[in-house]
This record gives structure tokens, C-alpha cells and sequence, in this order.
């Protein structure tokens, strides 16, 4: 507990990264990476990877920055004007916040699906091939292709495939949170974030979407923020926990849940703090 | 408390009710055929009409009779006291004829003679029918030869154009040498001109005659064919002492001395009576004309041989003597008459047939009488025009700024400020707007247009400063276009040097577009579009273009406040979604939130038709006009003229109801018009809340 108090008097931290993590490849590499909201500062001096083909969960306090990290990798923090940031990013070897990156080309490297199922007022069809649309595609061969396979790929295809002209809003909530996925995935992104997109589904909706992302597992790399700690001990390869804007402790799922190095961490993943 | 505001609401809720119901009511029964009343008056003549109204005047009762026969009474509306009648049942008499006319209002009579055939009256109703067909294939023949003749004035207007703007062209006076057609020694436009002229002349003056020929024998024989009435209103022509109850039996004792009071008669012992019943309060059925006053009398019409017969009103009077009065007969053009129909002998359906007909007439005709009568095609139509025309101006403004205003423009205090101050406009008074639509837009931008700067009210700078001032706007053109390239260029980190680059680029545009306007304005090479036509002004004077740019004006808060609703209405996470996706700005907003924003825009843009289609207030500054021979849109050659006057339905009931020298008979189309408008404005505004809530219910999501 002492350290989160020093971390909360603003002193220095050194995260502890479990050399497990550091052995695999990473797909992203945060590094020394700070974000401040105005003068407020989000990020303190981050570094962690995302391993490469494996689902990475970010677990901690509300207000932490969980958030905020996973919409930095993404750089959809550009839209907020006052966002001003340190360090970098590393996406397969490419700098993210480089001047010269293409922002837009860069999103569309990644997937994002956010808590909140947001469908588009369109047809099922129209917003899974929404990313190809918006690249000039055409061909409806191709569309209808990517269509099914992103479906298939959200487990949500056999449910509706005989309604894809049907709007998209008219899918029950777990139905919308998959077929948001199904759209992050039809540009076959080399990232797919994830911020708590079960939090508003009921348990059946919830066991849906998490045999799903078990099922995504291999094929891309995911990252997943979540308050649910079941949840990142079911599905997650690697845990990281973050305080006040720190990262605390990164490791594999196990071993965050059984024999953490701090204290700290094994007091909130069982429950016994925030 | 609850019963404070309760009330309230039952006071709000009256007051709106009692409106509509009363614009409803006296809308929706103008145009219904009524029954003609005819009553007695004491003092021995007869009053008739359609009766409008009772009411209480001066403590009396008073029956409000719409008399028509404008041209014979001079009124179209009486008030008559009860007190003055000899009875209060009217005489509905049964072949009383109503008949709508081109001029002078209704005529209601009956029907004596047709001047183009002898005929029974009951075949007049089959030959005044085909009559009219008839007149009506002569109409039309005459109306082309009026066309054609407008046609060839035109051209020859045109001509004379020709001539002057070779004339302003080349600074010479070539009124002589059009009038003699010697065009030696001229320049080559010059002689094309004139020479353009003389032939046109030429022809036009042939064509003429022949025309005014056509045009005069058709007059004549419109004019050939009348219709002859008898008019309710009585002339007395005398006394006769006849036997009341022989002349009640429909028996004439002595003719002689009625034969002399109707003037000569070769052989009176032919004349013969027959007796109508006038119901006055009649006491018994077979004594249909006594009344309590002691005062009897008789309608009869007396058979005189070898002529029409004559309809009489025979009075009994206190000394014994009968007096004797004749129906004013009245004769009219068949070519004046626009329907007629028996009104007292119409059954429901026949009466419900006239109704149509008569709101047929309202919405598809040309008013008649300065609009008192007729159809309000042309105000219909000049205010679907001109809304139109409005909406397409402020379409694309007020949409764009919105989108400008919410999507890009960064928040801050200057954008409050704008948007403020676009709120406060909607709070304008419209006259305000028309106002500045007539200094600004008409005299200023017509002016322009139509004489070039010094119309317009400025003063042209001389040659010499202008080129130097042309030079000067290149330059700043050229500057303003380099800064803004190279703040795009800027890096994004120096955000301090890119703020200052933008905003002096910004401010070089704005110093580029006012030197354009100045140049404009002090040009010293531009004399107008349509010089040769002043002084008659085209545009710069109250028109179609003006009044549609004048309300876009007027309707732009609206268009922009509803979009802007519309726009924030849009959930963010839609935009994020879509962002995330990696689509672009403008991909953003055209794919997601334009398409999401519709239904509010769309609403905005009705609401604000609704708004413009209402606004007299302006429209009597910058266009409309009472009465207008040439439609806004039409089939002639460009179709859309910006540049007529035009014809507006609120402005017609303001020029109606307030304007004409005989308000009193316009009331009943006020009323009319009042409800065309009301139900115009309440439709489009009805069809703007269920576009929103049909659009809406589209994108609700069905969640959990
Ligand atoms: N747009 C913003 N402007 C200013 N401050 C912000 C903004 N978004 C987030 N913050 C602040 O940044 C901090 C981190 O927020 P963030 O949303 O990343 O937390 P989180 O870990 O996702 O929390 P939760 O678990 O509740 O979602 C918070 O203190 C929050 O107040
Ligand atoms: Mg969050």
C-alpha cells in the first residue's frame, strides 16, 4: 500500500515488468509515454509492449488512464484539442506520434470497439463493410465477402445473415457489440482495441463476446481494458495493472493473479482495494 | 395554483380554438351558394339578398343582406332593420337566377330574354349554357389575338432596344434616322438596327390592322349577345283601382288603365295576370300576401301579347287604389357572365356542385374585380414560387454555416458571440428585413445590375485610379493565397506560428473580398445589364429575386439554428466510431452524421418555409403586388423571371381586407384567402413534425 500512497504524493515509480512479457514480440511498444489533458497530466511515463498474437488486459481504478492509453495507440486523443503529449509509440516498427504519420492510414491499421455498442444508422451490411466504403470499394463481390468473414469472425453471421439489409440499431445490445466488432475486424487490423466492451451486455451477451475474443486469439492482437477481473483472468494472456496514471505491475494473467512481485497488485486483483 | 394555471390553459386553449374556428368557419362558407331572400319594406319597394348575418344594431334587429346587383344599388352589402320590413319570412323566389360576372359582382334576377333567340324561360337555362360555351371559344380566340399583339409589341420594343443600346454603345442620336429609315453615313450596328426596326414596323403595322380587325369583330359580337333581367328592385309606374280580390284571383276587370301605365299597348284586352305568392307571415295558405299592416301585395306577371311578359308587384293601399310597380330590367353581356344557377331551386347535391365548382375557381382562377371575386391562382402560385426560389437560397447557406459552426469551427468566444447573434436575428422584426431588402438589394444590387455604379448611388473612380487599384487587389490576392498555402504547410508543433499564419491569411481573404466589392462599386467601365431600358427599372425594383433573397434572409436563423440542433444531436460515439474506422473528416460527416442529422435539417428547412410563405410584412417592401398580369414562373422563355412582380397570398389579404376601395365586399375572400394560407403554413408545418418523428423512430436503437 505504501507505494500506491507514494505514487498518489507524486513520487517517482518504477513499473515492474515481468521479464515473461519482454521475451515475446511485441506488436506495439509504448514507450516513456506521458499524456497531459490541458496542464492535467493522464500518463505518466508508460512503457509496456502488446504482445504480438496474444490478448493483453489493462486492469485498474476508475480514472486511472486506462482509457486513455488505448485511445492514444490509435491516436483518437487527436480529436480532443487541449491533448498534448511525450514519448512515443511503436506500431510493428513504425513510430505512431512521428509528424509525418498518416493518421488516417494509421487507424485503419487498427480496430477499435468502444464500451458503448455505437452501431451506424445503416444496414447490418453497410456497417460492417463501413472501412472499405470509406477507402472507395466497390466491387460487390468483395464487399459481400469481407462482409461474411467479419461476421463469421464476430460469431455473428448465422444469427444475421438472412437481415443484413435490416438497419443495424435493430439488433439487441450484444448483437450490436458483435457486429461492432465484426466492422473493427473487416479491415483486418494489426491491432484490435477493446475498451470494456461487455460492460454493458448482460452475462449471456458477455460469455458471447469473451468466447469470441478467445476464438480471436492467434489471429490478431488484442488489447482489452476491463474493471472485470474474472473476465482478465479468463480471457488475457498478459495483465497489466495501472494507478493514477502509472503502470504498476505488467505480467502474464497467472502469474498477476497468483504470485504477483507487489503486494499492491495482489491486493486489488483480489479485491481487497478500489 | 392548479386552478390558476388550469385556467390558464382553458383560456389559451379557447382563445386558439375560437380562431380556428372562426377563420374555419368564415372561410369554409364564403364560397357556398346561399339561398336569395327578398323582403318587403314598408315603405313599399323591395329588399333581396343572401343573408350573411342577423345582429343587434342600435338596440334593433338587423338582418345583414348581401345584396349584389352592384350596379343598380351601388351596394353590395345592406343592413336592414326588422322593424322596417312588413314581414320576416323572404320570399325565396323559385327562378330567381344568380349570376357570377366578370364585372360588377353578382347579379341575382330573373331571367327575361335572350337577345340571340326567342325562347320560353324554361329553355333559357339550355341556351344561356350553350351560349356561354360559345362565348367562351370567342374568349379564347380573343385572347389569342391580344397575345399576339402583346407579341409583336414586344417586339418592337425589343427593336427600339436595339437601337438604344447601339445608341448608348457609340454615344449617337438615332431618333431621326428611325423614324425616316435613312441610315446613310451610320455605323454597321447602327444601320442593323434601324434597319431591324423599320422591318419589324413594317410588319408589325400590317399584322396590326389585320389583328385589330379580328379583335374588333369579335368585340361586336360579343357584344351582340345580352341577357335581359328583372331585377328585385321596383320602379312604381302608378296607381289602378281594380278589385283586390279579382286581382288576387289572378283576374284583370279593367286593362285599360294598366295597360296605359306600361305604356302603349296596341290591344289591352289581351293582357293577362298570373299570380306569384310572396310569403310574408302569411296568416292562411290561401291568402299568401296579407300581412299585418293591413298592407297586401301581389307578384304577378302580366302576359302582354306579342311581347315578353313583365313581372309586377301589386300593393294594396290604404285608399283602396292597388298601386303598381315593375321590376328594373337590366340587361348584361352573356359574354360578362361567368355561372350561373337558379340558387333558390338548387337541391343539396346541385348546391355542393356550385361549391366545387366555385373553390375550383378560387384556387385554379385569375381574380376578377381587382381580386374581389375569382381565383387566387396567381397569389398561390407567386407564393409557391417565390418559397421555392427562398428555400433554394437558403438551403445551402444555412446548412453549411451550421456545418461550419459544429463541425470545424473551434469553440471559443467569438463563435458564442456569432451564435448569439444569429439567435437574436430570428428575434428581428420582419419589416426590418424588408426594409433593408429594399435599400440594399433592390436599389442598390438592382440598381447595379440595371445601370451600373452610378445607379446604384456611386460614385466611378476615375480610369486611371482603377487600374491601379485592380493592380493593387492582384497583389493582395496573390499574397492572401501564398499565406494560406504556406500555414497549411506549417508544422504542426510550432501551433503558436500556425495560429498567426491562419488568422492573417483569414484577414488577407476578408481585405481581398471587400477590395473586389469596392472595385465593383466604383468601376467606371460598367454601365448595367439593362441600360437601355432605363429608365424603366428590371431589377432594380421590388421583385421576385429580391423578395426570395429578402425572406432567405429573414428564414436563415432558423435553417441554421435547426441545423446546428440537428448536428449536436448526433451522438459522438457515432463520430468516434467512425474515426476509429479510420475515415476522414468529411468522410465522417457525409457518410454518418449528415445522414443522422436529416430529419432535424429537413425540419428546420420546413419550418422555416413555413415561416416564409407566412411573412407579409416584408413582401409588401420588396415585391408583391395587388394585382399582376404575368406569372413569376411560366412557360415563356427563361421560365423563371426574377425580375416580375408578383402576386402573394398574405399580402393579397392584407391589400384585400385593408386596400381596395370596397373592403366591405372583399371580406368574404379575405376570409377565404385567410384560410388557404393558414392551411398552406399548417401543412407544412405538420408535415415537418411527422417527418421528424417517422425519421426519428428510424434510427432509435432497439437496445436491450
Ligand atoms: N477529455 C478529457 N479532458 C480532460 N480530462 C480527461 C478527459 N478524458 C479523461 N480525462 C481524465 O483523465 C483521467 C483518465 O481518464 P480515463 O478515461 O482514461 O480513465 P479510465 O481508466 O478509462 O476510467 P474508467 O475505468 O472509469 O473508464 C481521468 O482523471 C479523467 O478525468
Ligand atoms: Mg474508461
Amino acid at each position: 500500500m505504501n507505494r500506491l500512497k507514494a505514487i498518489a504524493d507524486g513520487q517517482t515509480f518504477e513499473s515492474v515488468i515481468h521479464q515473461e512479457v519482454l521475451d515475446c514480440e511485441p506488436v506495439v511498444s509504448i514507450r516513456d509515454f506521458s499524456l497531459y489533458y490541458h496542464r492535467k497530466q493522464a500518463l505518466y511515463n508508460i512503457t509496456m509492449p502488446v504482445v504480438k498474437g496474444m490478448v493483453t488486459a489493462l486492469v485498474g481504478p476508475s480514472g486511472c488512464g486506462k482509457s486513455t492509453l488505448l485511445r492514444s495507440v490509435n491516436r483518437m486523443n487527436d480529436l480532443i484539442e487541449s491533448v498534448r503529449i511525450e514519448g512515443d509509440m511503436v506500431l510493428n516498427g513504425e513510430s505512431i506520434f512521428a509528424p509525418s504519420v498518416d493518421v488516417i492510414g494509421l487507424r485503419k491499421r487498427m480496430g477499435m470497439v468502444f464500451q458503448k455498442p455505437n452501431p451506424f444508422p445503416m444496414s447490418i451490411f453497410e456497417n460492417v463493410v463501413y472501412p472499405l466504403r470509406i477507402d472507395g470499394e466497390r466491387d460487390k463481390t468483395i464487399l459481400m465477402q469481407v462482409c461474411e468473414q467479419s461476421l463469421r469472425g464476430a460469431a455473428l453471421w448465422e444469427e444475421v445473415k438472412d437481415r443484413l439489409k435490416e438497419s443495424g440499431l435493430s439488433l439487441s445490445g450484444g448483437q450490436q457489440q458483435r457486429l461492432c466488432i465484426a466492422r473493427a475486424i473487416a479491415s483486418d487490423p494489426e491491432v484490435l482495441l477493446l475498451d470494456e466492451p461487455c460492460s454493458a451486455l448482460d452475462p449471456i451477451a458477455t460469455g458471447k463476446i469473451e468466447d469470441l475474443i478467445d476464438r480471436l486469439r492467434g489471429e490478431y492482437s488484442i488489447l482489452i481494458v476491463t474493471h472485470n477481473m474474472q473476465q482478465a483472468s479468463r480471457i488475457s494472456d498478459h495483465t497489466a495493472f495501472m494507478y493514477l496514471g502509472r503502470l504498476v505491475e505488467m505480467a502474464e494473467t497467472s502469474t498477476i493473479f497468483t504470485r504477483p512481485r507487489l503486494s499492491e497488485t495482489e491486493d486489488y486483483v483480489t479485491g481487497r482495494f478500489g | 395554483m392548479v386552478w390558476l394555471s388550469g385556467g390558464m390553459f382553458a383560456i389559451a386553449c379557447l382563445m386558439i380554438l375560437s380562431l380556428l374556428a372562426f377563420v374555419l368557419w368564415q372561410g369554409l362558407w364564403t364560397l357556398w351558394p346561399r339561398t336569395y331572400s327578398i323582403y318587403g319594406r314598408k315603405d313599399g319597394t323591395l329588399v333581396g339578398g343572401e343573408l350573411y348575418a342577423r345582429a343587434s344594431l342600435d338596440g334593433k334587429n338587423t338582418l345583414y343582406l348581401r345584396t349584389g346587383n352592384y350596379d343598380v344599388s351601388n351596394q353590395h352589402f345592406a343592413y336592414v332593420a326588422s322593424s322596417d320590413l312588413v314581414g320576416q319570412t323572404p320570399w325565396l323566389a323559385e327562378d330567381l337566377w344568380l349570376v357570377e360576372r366578370k364585372e360588377w359582382g353578382n347579379l341575382y334576377g330573373f331571367p327575361k330574354q335572350l337577345s340571340w333567340a326567342q325562347a320560353a324561360p324554361e329553355d333559357f337555362v339550355r341556351l344561356v349554357d350553350q351560349g356561354m360555351r360559345e362565348t367562351a371559344k370567342i374568349d379564347r380566340e380573343l385572347a389569342d389575338a391580344k397575345n399576339e399583339l402583346k407579341r409583336i409589341d414586344h417586339q418592337i420594343a425589343d427593336a427600339r432596344l436595339g437601337i438604344r443600346r447601339v445608341e448608348l454603345a457609340e454615344k449617337v442620336d438615332l431618333q431621326g434616322a428611325a423614324e425616316t429609315g435613312l441610315v446613310e453615313g451610320l455605323s454597321p450596328s447602327a444601320r442593323r438596327a434601324i434597319s431591324n426596326f423599320v422591318l419589324r414596323n413594317g410588319q408589325a403595322d400590317e399584322t396590326m390592322v389585320e389583328l385589330n380587325d379580328r379583335i374588333a369583330r369579335i368585340e361586336a359580337h360579343r357584344a351582340e349577345r345580352t341577357v335581359v333581367f328583372e331585377l328585385p328592385v321596383i320602379d312604381p309606374l302608378g296607381t289602378i283601382s281594380a278589385d283586390w280580390p279579382e286581382l288576387q284571383a289572378g283576374r284583370l276587370t279593367d286593362p285599360t288603365e294598366l295597360a296605359e301605365l306600361l305604356g302603349a299597348i296596341p290591344n289591352p284586352s289581351g293582357l293577362a295576370l298570373s299570380v306569384q305568392a310572396m310569403v310574408q307571415d302569411s296568416p292562411s295558405a290561401d291568402s299568401p300576401s296579407v300581412d299585418s299592416l293591413g298592407d297586401q301585395r301581389l307578384m304577378c306577371s302580366v302576359t302582354i301579347p306579342g311581347e315578353a311578359s313583365r313581372r309586377l308587384m301589386l300593393r294594396r293601399l290604404e285608399d283602396g287604389r292597388t298601386s303598381v310597380g315593375a321590376f328594373r330590367e337590366h340587361s348584361i353581356l352573356l359574354a360578362d357572365m361567368v355561372r350561373f344557377f337558379p340558387t333558390n331551386r338548387l337541391g343539396i347535391l346541385q348546391r355542393l356542385g356550385v361549391y366545387a365548382s366555385r373553390w375550383w375557381e378560387f384556387l385554379s382562377g385569375d381574380p376578377r374585380e381587382a381580386g374581389m371575386e375569382g381565383g387566387f391562382f396567381p397569389a398561390i402560385w407567386g407564393t409557391v414560387v417565390m418559397t421555392i426560389v427562398m428555400s433554394l437560397a437558403v438551403m445551402p447557406f444555412g446548412v453549411l454555416a451550421a456545418l461550419y459552426m459544429r463541425e470545424y469551427a473551434k469553440s471559443g468566444w467569438l463563435l458564442s458571440v456569432i451564435r448569439i447573434s444569429i439567435n437574436n436575428l430570428a428575434g428581428v422584426p420582419s419589416i426590418v428585413y424588408g426594409v433593408f431588402g429594399l435599400s440594399f438589394f433592390c436599389y442598390i444590387v438592382g440598381g447595379y445590375i440595371d445601370g451600373g455604379p452610378i445607379k446604384a448611388g456611386f460614385e466611378p473612380w476615375p480610369s486611371a485610379a482603377w487600374f491601379s487599384a485592380l493592380g493593387v487587389l492582384a497583389i493582395v490576392g496573390l499574397i492572401a493565397f501564398a499565406v494560406s498555402i504556406f500555414s497549411g504547410q506549417a508544422e504542426a508543433k510550432r501551433s503558436g506560428m500556425r495560429t498567426v499564419l491562419r488568422w492573417s491569411a483569414g484577414l488577407l481573404w476578408l481585405l481581398t473580398l471587400g477590395l473586389i466589392v469596392w472595385l465593383l462599386i466604383r468601376s467606371p467601365h460598367f454601365h448595367g445589364f439593362y441600360e437601355a431600358q432605363l429608365p424603366n427599372p428590371t431589377f432594380g425594383k421590388g421583385c421576385l429575386l429580391w423578395a426570395a433573397l429578402t425572406l432567405s434572409l429573414l428564414t436563415l436563423p432558423v435553417v441554421i439554428v435547426a441545423t446546428e440542433e440537428a448536428l449536436s444531436a448526433v451522438p459522438n460515439s457515432l463520430r468516434e466510431g467512425s474515426y476509429a474506422c479510420g475515415a476522414g473528416k468529411w468522410q465522417t460527416i457525409h457518410r454518418i452524421v449528415l445522414p443522422y442529422a436529416r430529419p432535424g435539417i429537413i425540419t428546420g428547412f420546413i419550418l422555416a418555409m413555413a415561416r416564409g410563405a407566412g411573412e407579409v410584412a416584408p413582401m409588401m417592401l420588396v415585391g408583391a403586388i395587388p394585382l399582376a398580369t404575368e406569372l413569376p414562373l411560366d412557360t415563356e422563355f427563361p421560365f423563371l423571371h426574377g425580375s416580375r412582380s408578383f402576386m402573394h397570398l398574405g399580402f393579397q389579404i392584407y391589400s384585400l381586407g385593408f386596400q381596395s376601395q370596397n373592403s366591405e365586399a372583399a371580406k368574404p375572400m379575405v376570409f377565404t384567402a385567410t384560410l388557404l394560407l393558414l392551411s398552406i403554413v399548417t401543412i407544412l408545418n405538420q408535415t415537418a413534425i411527422w417527418l421528424r418523428a417517422s425519421l426519428r423512430k428510424r434510427f432509435q436503437t432497439s437496445q436491450f
